[in-house]
């Protein structure tokens, strides 16, 4: 079930923010194994959504409406799933891109959690319920996980969401479970096309790297990994993705960055008109007590 | 071919399916062979998630697909390649019968303005008046000069005199319609027919077709195409398909250019191909072109048939079909020359090709339905096993049923209230006295006499309906353990995963418990037509020797289903039979099913069960994953994936060849040495194993013995791929375009406008009326189809939460020109209007679908999927309440695939 | 095919709806008035003491709603004490990066000294049952505790903008001023709410009044000057006030809550203080429900971002 507790690896979690490589945010109880993630071929992707159902199958998460009843579809192409959210951890997108009549593309893709090197959501949960486990993935604990959704504004990709039947933040776990006793992720698992590809990072990223020279050779000049790069955004994502198009299209931030950013500025603007205020306000009042002992009589007729 | 051979094409055509949306699993194979740099092409009247997966759509008119592959013909025929490339030639010219001559008598459509010669007038069988043909052929002016292509022609005339519908003809088995083909023996070079029949079958010899080898004879079958096809140019094309005659070159030079030697382009097609008045002429189409070009009996060639249902395949093997026995084998007919088992076998059996082995077949199938009693002296039970009489396929019973003519149907994993032609079938099913449905759910059909559309709007009073219903609930596949044949021919054995609820039963058990109970009532019967009944062996008691126990008590035992399909030594079931080179017409074997003959050579050897692959990256064909029919041959005519001199054609294309080296054990029956040399390669050889490249035909001679061993096609009578099909197909030897039954359009290519004899039942009745050509108030062309999200009538998929909620609606694909035409908006509720029905669903408003110009007029095309019904989760209207009657003169598919509507905002 | 948008646009609205908006509007409020209260107990006179204590009773009301308020609004309320202690290991969880982390913190030591400076404002009545904690307005724990309610006062009044701003959502995280628009607000709306409670309660010294005016146009004015810098400074996620939300920002926040309380505050009449106090509050709280909502509608669907 989505509300698995899942071992504490960390007991404050280090801000990924200040840990660029995957093993200096390492636990600091157990150590860290390869990084494991997802490398999605966007361009093999038929849209079955057989990775979305095996998810929901194997966490036991909700179908929407009265179980699945008394839906109405969505007429945006054949997405009638729309968004990731509490219980929904896969969704396939699909976007018609038709100028005219039969002549253009449709490009699908399957969103998932990123698993962030540099984690928005873990950075700032205020519980500690988001971890990152031995795999360099991040998981969100639903027994220490309170509903304050302060990680639902934070991921730069819309990804977390509260689930609720749980009253928690929810996303992938990148099947924790599974993985954790040596199985593939349900999701992965079924993908038909091998769409979407499981394995450790360093191995996928030369797979995706190689695949893109590939595309690149058969004509598909726009072919590009988004988020594969480590010297990139969040410190990379384990979980990124082969895409033909800008990001944007695919729903996607052309540059994800961790909320912290502001954190400096904006703190020091408002202490500074905090300690302005203050000043202020002493100043005005200690000039007050000045002048009544010389003007009160002159504020007598008011 | 089978799917993971497409990864071996360099061009894979999918014409005629959605194979992304509805093979998704077996998608992944031409998909993969892409990646690798194959070019996909879809040709669809849609731009489906398939298309998307692919470097070419086509979009093209439904019901249009002869005349595009006419065209693709016209291009080959035509370019310089083809007719310079010795390949092309020398495989042409030896491996089909490109150079036979044709009797003079026979006039092509090019004569007669889209008819051929032999056209008569169809009179429907008083007796069953449900044949729906609306015309019939006498194909006995399409026989070779001189000689008639063996038993065909004495049949058709038997038929055609007795004005009888050719539904149950001889040539369906002369030419199975899934390409079924036997293999031959390892261990046995040829196969002389046994001494019992052996007179008989040599007393059926015809004289040996006359060629031209140099194809030249303006009465070869080469020439002949050549004139038949000279219309199909891509001005034509485009005028009929609407598909822009540039994509059609396009797609033509990529076909073209990927077929040769060491290149092979393959076609993948499904219902869109069969669900059509001339849905047979479609796939034969597509056969005559991959002839020409070479791609037959190849790696990465050939054409796969996408079958549906799960186990689908296995249905017609070991039959559902009413007019075939086990193994693609005519079913004993009364409009036939039937009346013995000498004449069943005089009718049915080609004495040249491996179908002279019928006997042997047939023997052995009595041997498994009557045991101990069928015995020489009565003929093998022969005459207690039932016949037919005309047209039981599934639209003539339900024409039948609508006038009263059949009082109860047992219907168990079907859903026919939504899944054919809706509003008629309940109507037709209302008659019946009693319905049983068995099924995983309440469906439509088995609620339909409490919440049918016209129940709901007060057209039909629920106390009106005489029908008593009764369900059954059945178990799941996952529920029972049994064999499962797949698209590839394979059987797969599945094991039980878990235990029913409730009281669900398999459905094994329901037919194993009602046969006893029948038996048991006939048992004192003194009728002759009962004695069948008595006769009939049914023992299938566990006796826990196979691995499950049974779910219930009276379960059957699945392992001795399989073993009496398989079959055995008479005098010993337990000495299981390993092959049908082992089969005898004496008796002594027992065969329920000669072509799944050797899947279970021995009780602790059940090769279904195998999951063993090949070593990655070795060239094979994973022969030790299940078993596929016939003899675990995975590509079927593989003979000719060598030169005529047995040698691979390229080595990139290597496949099956002749290795001279390999010495020969003695022959097992004669005794004597044989000389070396022997069949070999990735795969098991579709040919006699020791039968020499240079080998003769033996004058003569029946069986293989009469080809030679540069003829590949060893169940064809003449050993040649037919490019001109003189028998075997009830509506013309060669593929033309006609118009389906419902059109917007004139036929642009011949006065002819549909098949002349496509089926039409319950014609004129008020439920099956079909709009005239260009009838204004339906102009749009319709079409329907799945998505990858829901299940056929949606029994499997709209109950289910996970399904239900990624598809919720019932919709229809309509183009953005027709949705600003209408004044309908994306999402917007609207009516589609057939002759025969309204329905109402949303508007999904996208480029993916729009306008074609056919013959210069504007054609909206739309379409939609036809999952939903009143029951489940997620429901909606019956799109089949949209469709008619009518459908393909050969196998009787329902026309489901193109008509014309009306799209209206509601 | 989706315009260059900011990428703060892809991200999926936490729902911080109405109970958050109130706890800004009503966290801001008690923070300025623990604020007032300090300053004014520090360099205020004898006369203005009764408008210190109400500033202190108002600090820790406001404290306590604001507390019951996010409460109530997390996913699990139960929960809420896994803010301060880390539920699967007993530590002490805090997060010196996480606005919403400190914050907890900081909303805890304000309650801390609001009750502090509560408890000496009821010992200063005579009689009272209270006396016992006078010593909390003698000199020096009167000055700790001033100065303690001066800085915590001032961080609640001002960290919940920093903390809309550490995320990833349009507008929020597409300026690093909110924080200070929010805390200046935070002023203006205390004053405002302290000059209406001071009338109603009768405490109003004329001086303390009138200082409280001037203290309130300076807020006004510097707030007004913060709102333009944070809108100039979002740049293209300005996009996402072009709409009826920008409207409401610029006729109910900038013109109602704060150049018509200035102009009225411009003649100096008395009575015209009730009204102009309450149109900053009214200023003060819509500047959050537009703040908060309006980047609550962006998310993104299917593979569009819709508003
Ligand atoms: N997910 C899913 N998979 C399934 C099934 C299911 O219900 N759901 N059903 C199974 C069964 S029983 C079957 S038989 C198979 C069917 O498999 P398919 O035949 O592939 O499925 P369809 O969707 O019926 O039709 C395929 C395509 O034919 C196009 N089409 C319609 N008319 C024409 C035409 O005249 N010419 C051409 N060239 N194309 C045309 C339609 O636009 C559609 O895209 O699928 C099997 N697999
Ligand atoms: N307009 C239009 N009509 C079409 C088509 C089309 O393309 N267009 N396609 C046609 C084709 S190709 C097909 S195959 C038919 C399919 O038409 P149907 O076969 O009538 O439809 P299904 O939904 O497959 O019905 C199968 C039923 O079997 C039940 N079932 C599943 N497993 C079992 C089991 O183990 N035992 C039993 N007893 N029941 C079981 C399911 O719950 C379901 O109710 O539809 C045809 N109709
Ligand atoms: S994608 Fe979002 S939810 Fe997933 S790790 Fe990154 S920030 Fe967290
Ligand atoms: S919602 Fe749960 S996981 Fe997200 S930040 Fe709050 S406590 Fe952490
Ligand atoms: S990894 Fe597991 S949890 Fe994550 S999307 Fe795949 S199936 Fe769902
Ligand atoms: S399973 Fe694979 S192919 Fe199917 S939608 Fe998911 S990613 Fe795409
Ligand atoms: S449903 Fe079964 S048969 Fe159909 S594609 Fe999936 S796995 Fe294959
Ligand atoms: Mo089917």
């Amino acid at each position: 079930m989505g509300t698995r507790a899942l071992p504490i690896l960390t007991q404050n979690p280090i801000p990924p923010a200040r840990t660029a490589q995957p093993s200096a945010s390492a636990p600091a109880g157990g150590g860290l194994t390869e990084p494991m993630g997802f490398f999605t071929d966007t361009t093999v992707c038929i849209g079955c959504k057989a990775c979305e159902v095996a998810c929901k199958e194997w966490n036991q998460l909700p179908a929407r409406g009265d179980g699945g009843a008394n839906l109405q579809m969505s007429g945006q192409s054949y997405d009638n799933t729309l968004r990731l959210s509490g219980d929904t951890w896969r969704h396939v997108k699909f976007i018609e891109q038709f100028p005219q009549p039969y002549e253009g593309r449709w490009l699908m893709m399957s969103d998932v959690c990123k698993h962030c090197v540099q984690a928005p959501c873990l950075e700032v949960c205020p519980t500690g319920a988001i971890i990152r486990t031995e795999f360099d993935t991040v998981v969100i604990q639903s027994d220490t996980c309170n509903g304050c959704r302060d990680c639902i504004s934070a991921c730069p990709f819309g990804v977390i969401d509260l689930n609720h039947v749980s009253g928690t933040a929810q996303k992938c776990t990148l099947c924790y479970d599974r993985i954790s006793v040596g199985l593939e992720p349900a999701c992965s698992k079924a993908c038909p096309t091998d769409s979407i590809q499981f394995g450790p990072i360093a191995e996928l990223r030369q797979r995706a790297a190689d695949r893109v020279v590939q595309l690149r050779e058969q004509g598909e000049k726009g072919a590009y990994l988004y988020g594969a790069d480590p010297q990139g955004p969040l410190g990379g994502l384990n979980a990124f993705f082969l895409l033909v198009d800008e990001p944007e299209v695919y729903g996607l931030p052309r540059e994800p960055k961790m909320p912290t950013r502001n954190l400096f500025r904006g703190s020091l603007w408002s202490t500074i008109g905090a300690i302005a205020m203050a000043v202020i306000g002493a100043v005005t009042l200690r000039a007050r007590r000045m002048q009544d002992v010389t003007r009160t009589n002159s504020h007598e007729g008011e | 071919m089978y799917p993971r051979d497409m990864m071996q094409s360099d061009c894979v055509v999918i014409m005629g399916s959605n194979m992304a949306e509805c093979h998704p699993v077996a998608f992944r194979w031409p998909l993969r062979a892409r990646v690798n740099g194959a070019k996909l092409i879809h040709v669809d009247p849609r731009f489906t998630r398939t298309s998307a997966n692919c470097d070419i759509h086509a979009p093209i008119r439904a019901g249009s697909d002869i005349a595009f592959l006419g065209g693709l013909i016209n291009h080959v025929l035509s370019s310089d390649r083809w007719n310079a490339d010795p390949f092309f030639q020398s495989f042409v010219s030896t491996y089909t019968n490109a150079s036979t001559i044709v009797s003079p008598e026979f006039k092509d459509t090019e004569d007669l303005d889209g008819v051929f010669s032999g056209l008569e007038q169809h009179a429907e069988d008083p007796d069953w008046p449900f044949g729906g043909l609306t015309g019939e052929y006498d194909p006995a002016s399409w026989q070779y000069a001189g000689t008639a292509v063996q038993t065909t022609g004495q049949q058709t005339a038997y038929t055609a005199r007795a004005g009888q519908t050719k539904q149950n003809q001889g040539p369906q088995t002369a030419t199975p319609k899934h390409g079924a083909a036997p293999g031959i023996p390892m261990d046995a070079g040829t196969t002389a027919a046994p001494a019992k029949w052996d007179l008989l079958v040599r007393s059926l010899l015809k004289p040996t077709p006359r060629t031209d080898p140099s194809m030249q004879d303006p009465h070869c079958v080469l020439q002949i195409l050549k004139r038949h096809f000279a219309r199909y140019t891509p001005e034509l094309v485009e005028q009929v398909t609407g598909c822009p005659r540039t994509k059609f070159l396009t797609v033509a030079e990529t076909v073209l250019k990927n077929s040769g030697a060491d290149r092979t382009t393959s076609f993948a097609y499904a219902v869109a191909w069969t669900q059509h008045t001339d849905g047979v002429q479609m796939i034969s189409c597509c056969a005559l072109l991959q002839l020409l070009l070479g791609n037959m009996g190849r790696p990465g060639g050939g054409i796969m048939a996408l079958r549906g249902h799960a186990a689908i395949q296995g249905s017609t093997d070991v039959p559902t079909l009413y007019h075939s026995i086990h193994g693609y084998m005519s079913a004993p007919s009364a409009l036939k020359k039937h009346d013995t088992l000498h004449d069943y076998i005089a009718t049915e059996t080609v004495p040249t090709g491996y179908w002279a082995n019928l006997p042997k077949f047939l023997v052995s199938y009595l041997k498994s339905m009557y045991g101990d009693a069928a015995r020489p002296e009565n003929d093998w039970g022969y005459d207690w096993h039932p016949k037919i009489f005309g047209d039981f396929s599934h639209m003539a019973m339900m024409a039948a049923m609508a006038e009263g003519k059949v009082k109860g149907m047992l219907c168990i994993g079907q859903n026919p209230a939504t899944s054919l032609n809706g509003s008629a079938q309940r109507a037709a099913m209302r008659k019946l006295d009693w319905l049983v449905v068995k099924d995983n759910w309440l469906t439509e059909t088995a609620m339909q006499w409490k919440n049918a559309p016209e129940i709901d709007d007060g057209s039909v009073k629920v106390e009106d309906i005489k029908t008593e219903i009764f369900f059954f609930p059945a178990t799941q596949i996952g529920e029972y353990e049994g064999s499962y044949t797949n698209t590839q021919r394979m059987l797969q054995w599945h094991f039980k995963a878990a235990d029913p609820p409730g009281d669900c039963r398999t459905d094994t058990w329901f037919y194993y418990q009602l046969g006893q109970r029948l038996k048991a009532k006939y048992a004192n019967s003194t009728l002759k037509r009962d004695e069948g009944w008595k006769h009939l062996v049914w023992d299938y008691e566990p006796d826990f020797t196979s691995g499950e126990a049974p779910n219930a008590t009276g379960e059957a035992d699945a392992l001795k289903l399989l073993r009496e399909i398989n079959g055995f030594q008479t005098a010993d079931p337990t000495k299981q039979l390993s092959g049908f080179g082992e089969l005898k017409d004496d008796g002594s074997t027992t065969c329920a099913s000669w072509i799944y003959c050797g899947v279970f050579p021995a009780w602790s050897n059940n090769l279904s069960a195998r999951r063993e692959p090949d070593p990655p990256e070795t060239p094979g064909a994973e022969l030790h994953w299940g078993w596929a029919w016939p003899a675990n041959r995975r590509v079927m005519y593989n003979r000719a994936s060598a030169d005529p001199a047995g040698k691979p054609w390229s080595e990139r294309k290597r496949w099956i060849w002749w290795d001279r080296a390999v010495q020969n054990p003695p022959d097992p029956t004669t005794g004597k040495a044989q000389p070396p040399g022997r069949w070999v390669g990735y795969d098991v050889p579709d040919f006699a194993l020791t039968k020499a490249p240079t080998a003769r035909a033996k004058p003569g001679g029946i069986g293989l013995d009469a080809h030679t061993g540069a003829e590949p096609f060893i169940m064809k009578p003449d050993g040649k791929g037919w490019l001109f099909v003189p028998s075997g197909l009830v509506d013309g030897p060669l593929p033309v375009h006609y118009e389906p039954a419902e059109s917007p359009v004139h036929n642009q290519l011949y006065k002819q406008q549909s098949s002349p004899m496509f089926k039409w039942w319950a014609r004129g009745k008020s439920y099956n009326l079909i709009a005239p050509v260009g009838d204004p108030r339906y102009p749009c062309v319709i079409t329907t189809y799945r998505l990858t999200e829901h299940y056929l009538s949606g029994a499997m998929s709209r109950w289910l939460p996970y399904l239900a909620e990624l598809q919720p609606e019932l919709f229809i694909e309509i183009g953005r020109d027709l949705a600003q035409e209408r004044g309908i908006a994306n999402l917007d509720f609207v009516t589609i209007t057939s002759p025969r029905h309204k329905i109402r669903a949303r508007a999904l408003v996208t480029n993916r679908i729009g306008a074609m110009t056919i013959g210069g007029k504007k054609v909206h095309h739309v379409g939609m999927p036809w999952h939903w019904g009143w029951q489940g989760l997620s429901v909606g209207d019956v799109a089949n309440d949209l469709t008619s009657w009518v459908g393909d003169p050969n196998v009787s598919i329902h026309e489901g695939k193109a008509f014309v509507c009306n799209v209206e905002k509601a | 095919m989706q315009p260059n948008l900011p990428s703060t646009f892809f991200t999926e609205a936490p729902h911080f709806r109405w109970l958050i908006i109130l706890y800004f509007f009503v966290g801001g409020i008690s923070g300025g008035a623990l604020l007032l209260a300090g300053l004014v107990r520090l360099f205020g006179r004898p006369e203005d003491r009764p408008f210190v204590r109400l500033a202190s009773y108002l600090a820790l009301v406001g404290a306590v709603i604001s507390a019951v308020l996010l409460i109530v609004d997390l996913g699990v309320p139960l929960r809420f004490w896994h803010m301060v202690v880390q539920n699967n290991t007993g530590r002490l969880m805090f997060k010196g990066w996480s606005p919403m982390s400190v914050g907890v913190w900081g909303l805890l030591a304000f309650s801390v000294f609001a009750l502090l400076a509560a408890l000496g404002a009821l010992a200063e009545h005579d009689p009272s049952p209270w006396r016992p904690f006078r010593f909390l307005v003698e000199a020096p724990i009167a000055a700790v505790v001033a100065i303690g309610g001066i800085i915590t006062g001032l961080f609640l009044a001002g960290y919940t903008g920093v903390l809309l701003a550490v995320t990833n959502r349009p507008i929020w995280a597409d300026s690093s001023w909110l924080g200070l628009v929010f805390l200046l607000s935070a002023i203006s709306t205390s004053v405002a709410a302290l000059l209406l409670l001071a009338r109603w309660r009768r405490v109003e010294g004329p001086g303390t009044v009138a200082w409280l005016l001037g203290f309130d146009r300076i807020a006004l004015v510097l707030e007004l000057l913060a709102i333009i810098i944070f809108l100039v400074s979002l740049g293209g996620a300005i996009r996402a006030l072009l709409n009826g939300w920008g409207v409401l920002l610029i006729l109910g926040v900038i013109v109602l809550g704060i150049l018509i309380p200035l102009l009225i505050h411009r003649g100096r009449a008395l009575h015209s203080v009730a009204l102009s106090a309450t149109l900053v509050l009214i200023g003060g709280f819509l500047l959050r429900m537009v703040v908060l909502l309006s980047s609550e509608g962006i998310r993104v669907v299917g593979a569009q971002v819709i508003r």
